[in-house]
């Protein structure tokens, strides 16, 4: 199957983080790729783009997120960038710790380091590339 | 999503039903904040036709449960589907919540 590339840019608000991902698993849609599969990549870019909403843009809604999707080589790459001055993400805390176990907040990108094959950020902090073998 | 709610063996059974996520956080909340305010004591939440979890519907059962913890009150999941049950697992979740498998065990042993 060739390498197709799947760019969006949306408006940095929560209502749009649907209609990418539903963008990104309708790109998926002709790769055989497993309905859990499909639910972390589903999950991750959802709480990806969140975080570049709330935390990157700091819920300026002027403020765009770039979205970008490609398939190589049996895997499933996602980048989400936003516009803000970035952080970093070893400064997160560990939301299994026992302390933080009643935080209502503070699993997301846990979860994507968690459910996805690899994580990277950039230097800035404003860019995450996930990725995700689906062979 | 819809939440349903109905009186059970002198229990409180909350059936949601769709994707408990950050559309549907703010409404979950509000369904359970009127038992909350009610101080129901025994919650049994059914998860069995809900699809989807995110971060922020793993955020919203957490306060809910902080809520009830307040007034002594005490709440149980069911009908996790093995992927969902994965996620209370990875985040340490299930430390937290008492997790069973379908709502006749957990209202017979409530």
């Amino acid at each position: 199957m060739g390498t197709k590339k799947l760019v969006i840019e949306v408006p940095g608000e929560i209502k749009c983080i649907k209609d990418v991902s539903s963008e990104v698993l309708n790109m998926l849609s002709p790769y055989d790729i497993d309905n859990d599969r499909l639910f972390d990549i589903r999950l991750c870019t959802e709480e990806a783009l969140r975080n570049a909403i709330e935390h990157g843009n700091d819920c300026n809604k002027k403020l765009p997120v770039k979205i970008s999707c490609w398939v190589d080589d049996g895997k499933v790459n996602i980048e989400v960038e936003d516009k803000g001055s970035g952080y970093n993400p070893g400064l997160i805390p560990d939301p299994t710790d026992n302390g933080n176990l009643m935080k209502n907040s503070g699993r997301g990108v846990y979860l994507i380091k968690r459910l996805m094959d690899e994580v990277k950020f950039n230097k800035a902090g404003n860019v995450i590339t996930m990725m995700k073998r689906i062979e | 999503m819809s939440v349903k709610i109905e009186p059970k063996n002198g229990l409180t059974v909350c059936r949601i039903d769709g994707e408990v996520d950050i559309n549907s956080s703010p409404d979950i909340k509000k369904s359970f904040d009127k038992l909350i305010s009610k101080k129901t004591p025994k919650i049994v939440v059914d998860l069995f036709k809900v699809t989807y979890v995110d971060s922020s519907g793993l955020a919203t059962l957490v306060e809910i449960l902080k809520n009830m913890k307040t007034y002594g009150g005490r709440m149980r999941l069911v009908g996790l589907t093995p992927k969902i049950k994965s996620l209370f697992e990875i985040t340490k979740l299930e430390k937290l919540f008492e997790i069973l498998g379908t709502e006749d065990e957990a209202i017979s042993t409530f």
